[in-house]
């Protein structure tokens, strides 16, 4: 047991550290912005509530969550450096929670962001484009302006009229001419942001190459990695809720309810699931919450059949029974006895219950039947990429690798974690 | 045994089927109601006359208590009237029927070669047990496992149709090509389907794998393999008399709860490969907002999946007596 294994919680500074020395600007940015809406909150309540979007609360909980993890990491770094062994999986799985809960600042721009289509789609991975910009500087007077230029630099939008993509640019006068995929435009040299009497180009590089739209695949991928961990999770639980209650009901009662229950279990066991997903999605429409549904309402079958099984064998242990009779009330009996026998079956189901989601997600999104386009999903990617698949494979590429590592994680975590409880399973 | 016997365990047995296929029904039926959206406005236009609703109603029976609805939903299922598909405009039974032949067809030479490759499988990985290929097939089956029909169809269609140019990248057979030559038409079903039917088995492959490796697995570390062993009964007679058989029984068990994997998995390819299969019908018919095909697509493929289940239980009683003492008692 050496203790200067490379452990996962360096891993995970290593994480922070890449991300504040790629994102410093953003962070300070970020920053400023908080103080400013600190700021409005104590003078104008009111606006300030009215300003409280989304993006601010995300981009504000990751940086609460990012100094969060730092402290305690370098702080007490020797009571939580643990030796483990190696293992690819914890590391992905770490990076993938890391990508969950900070996505908006790994990413560092709107997942629909695009512009100048006809220069930016289709990119090939690690391409760059120039851009420049356009000069509307304006005095910040006001708090609520000054907050707003702030939320303009660190939230995202999906457009942003002040930037200019282009392939190659030619100054005349006091004109610029640009061409972007052979069409020629000009401008006039006062509008634009000036470096030494030129226009300042910036190079914008898509790291994983742009989609028919001009939108980068590298932020979806980001975005959409939320999408499927958080649809995952939260159809899981309904599965555990559905088939752990159903499951201990059946197993504690027996009888009518027993037989009943586990005919319809049968039923649906025997069910093609894909085309009961596909019935319910055309009858009720497919939203967020509506996916979320009907993979939890798909999923409940082997939760109810394991938890059953361990409430039978259960109720005719020795020792449950010695304590139903000394007298423990039900919460007890269950909290106390139950629950903890049942717990590991369970927890090992859910996990691969979480990776058959993931996969029925991006499935469903392949299909065109998934949340919807309003937000990226891996399974919608490879869809749109199939039509460019001759010209562009790292739209499926990227997307197609990202679900396959995923389920990779998620299976072995499952296999680890039951031999972890499986005491049998110890060679 | 007895023949009467028999028959009242296999009775016994398809009775359950019945239940659950009725039970199915009944559910289809009760999402059918509480869908939203009323099935008398689809018809209508908001133009017409209110008055006209009521008569729609009473000529869908829909004005009747919702019991009579119920035992006239089960009837008319159960004589296979479906209803009429709203993009088709043939009734759905004839619909599914032109689709059905292919999906089935499909779906099992991909559960052949799915059953027959895994068996190998596992038999080369027992051969070199705890060895390379062992480990290798091992840890390619984990690999596989998690590529998504999806994913692997996209990259193989990416690597065989867009780069090699060796295999077409969709259809059923090439357009306009002459159906007098039977070896010609043959050979250009075969060139089309090669890639869906490898994709699709593909899928369920280290499902199998797994299960033959952990079987033989099982049953050669049994005293009765020992024993054989220990009598000079050859290798090769021992896995073909003695392991194979006994690993059966709880593979065929499992392959009836892998088939709705494999009708999903074939729904996917089909929608890849735009294969004329039942499952991208359905897809369509989504849509094309077309229930009364989505309803019964959805109930076919259920009918499938219990069918194939009760085939599997009545192979398994075949293979192993003492499963009928266990439906009798």
């Amino acid at each position: 047991m050496s203790r200067n294994r490379f452990s996962i919680f360096h891993f995970i500074q290593l994480l922070i550290v890449v991300t504040i020395a790629f994102r410093l600007p953003l962070l300070g940015e970020t920053v400023m912005l908080l103080f400013s809406y600190l700021l409005l909150v104590i003078t104008d309540f009111r606006t300030a509530v009215n300003q409280c979007s989304f993006g601010v609360v995300d981009i504000f909980c990751s940086l609460f969550l990012l100094v969060g993890i730092i402290s305690p990491l370098f702080f007490k770094r020797k009571k939580l450096r643990t030796a483990k062994p190696f293992s690819v999986s914890q590391y992905v799985a770490a990076a993938m929670l890391y990508v969950f809960l900070f996505a908006p600042v790994i990413a560092n721009s709107n997942f629909d962001f695009q512009k100048d289509i006809s220069v930016t789609r289709l990119l090939p991975p690690l391409s760059t484009v120039q851009s420049f910009h356009f000069n509307n500087e304006k005095e910040n007077s006001g708090l609520l302006e000054n907050f707003l230029s702030y939320k303009n630099e660190v939230v995202k939008n999906s457009f942003d009229a002040g930037i200019v993509f282009f392939d190659s640019l030619h100054i005349v006068g006091d004109t610029v001419s640009y061409f972007q995929n052979g069409m020629e435009n000009s401008l006039l040299l006062s509008s634009l942001i000036l470096k030494e009497g030129k226009p300042e180009v910036t190079n914008k590089r898509f790291l994983l190459g742009t989609d028919e739209l001009g939108r980068d695949i590298f932020t979806r991928l980001i975005y959409g990695a939320r999408i499927s961990l958080l649809i995952g999770f939260c159809a899981a639980l309904l599965s555990l809720l559905i088939g752990g209650a159903l499951g201990f009901i059946a197993g504690y009662t027996g009888g009518v309810i027993d037989i009943l229950l586990t005919r319809v279990n049968d039923m649906f066991l025997s069910f093609p699931i894909i085309f009961f997903i596909i019935l319910i999605l055309a009858f009720f429409g497919s939203s967020f919450l509506s996916v979320i549904i009907v993979l939890g309402l798909s999923g409940w079958m082997s939760l109810y059949r394991i938890v059953k099984g361990e409430v039978v064998a259960l109720k005719n242990k020795d020792y449950f029974i010695t304590a139903q009779q000394l007298g423990l009330t039900g919460t007890k009996l269950l909290l106390k006895e139950a629950l903890p026998v049942i717990a590991t079956p369970v927890i090992v189901n859910t996990v691969f219950q979480f990776g058959n989601v993931v996969l029925s997600e991006s499935a469903l999104s392949f299909l065109g039947l998934g949340v919807g386009d309003q937000f990226p999903s891996w399974g919608a990617m490879i869809n749109s990429g199939q039509q460019y698949l001759s010209q562009a494979w790292w739209m499926i590429f990227f997307p197609g690798a990202a679900i396959v590592i995923t389920l990779l994680t998620v299976n072995d975590f499952g296999r680890k974690a039951a031999q972890y409880f499986n005491p049998r399973l110890h060679k | 045994m007895k023949p009467a016997r028999l028959l009242l365990s296999f009775v016994k047995r398809a009775a359950s089927s019945v239940l659950i296929l009725f039970l199915t029904v009944s559910f289809l039926f009760v999402l059918i109601r509480i869908a939203p959206g009323d099935p008398a406005q689809k018809y209508l236009s908001p133009r017409l006359d209110s008055s006209l609703i009521i008569k729609i109603k009473s000529s869908f029976h829909l004005d009747k208590p919702l019991y009579d609805q119920y035992f006239s939903f089960i009837k008319n299922a159960s004589a296979g009237d479906l209803g009429i598909s709203y993009k088709y405009h043939r009734p759905v039974k004839e619909v599914i029927f032109e689709t059905l032949p292919f999906t089935i067809f499909f779906s099992l030479t991909a559960f052949i070669l799915q059953f027959i490759g895994g068996l190998l499988l596992a038999l080369l990985a027992l051969r070199n047990y705890k060895k390379f290929w062992d480990k290798f097939l091992s840890g390619g089956s984990l690999f596989l496992y998690a590529v998504p029909t999806f994913v692997s169809g996209m990259f193989f269609v990416y690597l065989f149709s867009v780069q090699l140019k060796i295999f077409p990248s969709s259809g059923i057979k090439t357009i306009g090509i002459s159906e007098e030559n039977v070896v010609i038409l043959f050979l250009d079903y075969l060139h089309h389907l090669f890639l869906p039917v490898l994709i699709l088995s593909l899928a369920g492959l280290p499902v199998y794998f797994k299960y033959f490796r952990e079987s033989l697995e099982e049953n050669q570390h049994k005293l009765f393999t020992l024993y054989l062993r220990a009598n000079g009964v050859s290798e090769r007679r021992i896995i073909f008399q003695h392991l194979i058989p006994n690993s059966l029984n709880a593979i065929i068990a499992y392959a009836g709860v892998e088939l709705g994997i494999l009708f999903s998995g074939a729904l996917i390819t089909e929608v890849i490969f735009s294969l004329p299969g039942m499952g991208r019908l359905a897809v369509n018919a989504i849509s094309e907002r077309d229930y009364p095909l989505i309803i019964g697509c959805t109930l076919t493929a259920g009918i499938l999946v219990i069918l194939s289940n009760l085939l599997a239980d009545l192979v398994r009683m075949k293979i192993d007596k003492r499963l009928i003492k266990g439906l009798l008692h």
